[in-house]
């Protein structure tokens, strides 16, 4: 049915968006403990910026190479 | 009318209509989201800026929460986009 087929699209977009918005908000979460190591000014210094930005590619090639190990002792 | 009622059902079908189904299910995401976010700030602006807390919050305690509010939706954005927006 034609409905069900639409409905069940947006639910598997849903899903997606919903998929990437906890995985932001978890690496934001572990990456702010990482680099925001002192009182919160009025802006980043750039130390603090590009400590998050590579904590949060660090975090994704680290979870890449724990499913790889993981998957190689099964 | 209110995010969790739905419109009168159209072409004499019985249950909301599947356009009524996906705002419905939107809101309560967006409305889930912004709860876990918040709770998330709550918890990170506590532990940087209250360190002992008084029988008041104090002029730089306040101060220092507004900034980390900010910066949090800010570091959240530089996440977004160091995930999503630098091919390498």
């Amino acid at each position: 049915m034609e409905n069900s087929a639409e409905l069940q699209r947006f639910l598997e977009q849903e899903k997606q968006k919903a998929m990437v918005s906890e995985m932001v908000g978890k690496i934001t979460n572990v990456c702010w403990d990482k680099c925001i190591t002192s009182t919160p000014g009025s802006k980043f210094s750039s130390s603090e910026s590009t400590c998050l930005t590579n904590c949060a590619q660090r975090y994704v090639e680290m979870s890449v190479l724990i499913m790889k190990r993981f998957q190689s002792m099964q | 009318m209110d995010p969790f009622s739905s419109p009168a059902p159209s072409s004499g079908s019985s249950g909301p209509s599947p356009e009524a189904l996906m705002d419905q299910v939107k809101t309560q995401l967006a409305q889930a989201y912004a709860e876990e976010f918040l709770e998330t700030v709550r918890s990170k602006c506590f532990a940087k800026c209250i360190t002992k807390p008084g029988t008041s919050l104090s002029g730089s305690e306040s101060s220092c929460i507004s900034r980390c509010v900010e910066r949090y939706i800010e570091a959240t954005g530089i996440i977004g986009r160091a995930l999503f927006s630098s091919p390498r």
